[in-house]
């Protein structure tokens, strides 16, 4: 069905699809607004082959993510990735208590850490989960220490009072 | 930017009235009559036009060369002049 047969709503409805902006679709421009609106479609044809390259993009991912799994200790990193996950929690416990303890479960996790490295002998990818745990950990520690900050200047109101 | 013609300043210069078509800027003879024998006899019949367009001067030249022939600079004179003298008495 060619441009030239749809009913000047069909038109309408098309130019508004394509974001052309129109006036009033009538006899004497009609004609040129069936032009944009091919311009606009053959356009259109030829933006899939910029597309492409977001699939490929995609393929890239998922060789990517195929080719980490093969790793000898799968369920290794598992566990691991666990413990990332769980440690915040744990800390979250501890941040409610006094400093000291955050401390010493951070020196705690990091010797584990540190040991289990050498043995499994696994790739950078743990490497970097250790760092960005140690990272997080730091976090944690500086935002505690914030927010001991924050709440001391209010401490000495509560003792005048 | 160039200069304006001197049958720009002529039609910006007043209402359009019963004006001919040939009286546009960028319209001659051999223009002129090609667009009265599609049923734009009158200057204004092509404001019209201008106006359906939403004043939007690419698209009015773009039909402009469609209709009459005219080249890139005859139908951008005629689409301004039509512009300015919309600015000046619409």
């Amino acid at each position: 069905m060619s441009l030239s047969d749809k009913s000047d709503n069909e038109i309408i409805e098309l130019l508004a699809e394509y974001g052309i902006k129109h006036g009033p679709i009538v006899d004497s421009t009609r004609k040129l607004y069936e032009k944009k609106l091919k311009k606009a479609m053959d356009e259109a044809v030829v933006k899939p082959s910029s597309d492409k390259t977001y699939y490929r993009e995609e393929e890239e991912e998922i060789t990517y993510v195929t080719y980490h799994s093969p790793v000898r200790n799968e369920a290794y990193s598992d566990t691991l990735k666990r413990r990332v996950i769980t440690e915040p929690d744990e800390e979250e416990e501890l941040e409610q208590d006094t400093e000291p303890p955050i401390q010493s479960t951070r020196a705690a996790n990091h010797t584990t850490v540190q040991s289990r490295q050498p043995i499994k002998k696994s790739g950078g990818c743990k490497s970097l989960l250790i760092r960005l745990l140690l990272l997080a950990l730091v976090a944690a520690f500086l935002y505690y220490v914030y927010c001991c900050m924050e709440s001391n200047p209010e401490n000495p109101f509560g003792h005048l009072l | 930017m160039s200069t304006t013609s001197q049958k720009h300043r002529d039609f910006v210069a007043e209402p359009m009235g019963d004006k001919a078509v040939t009286d546009l800027s960028g319209i001659g003879y051999a223009l002129g009559t090609k667009l009265q024998d599609q049923g734009f006899d009158k200057a204004y019949a092509v404001l019209g036009q201008f106006l359906l367009l939403r004043k939007n001067t690419e698209l009015f030249a773009e039909w402009l060369k469609d209709a009459s022939g005219a080249n890139s600079k005859q139908a951008a004179d005629c689409a301004q002049c039509l512009s300015e003298w919309c600015n000046n008495f619409l």
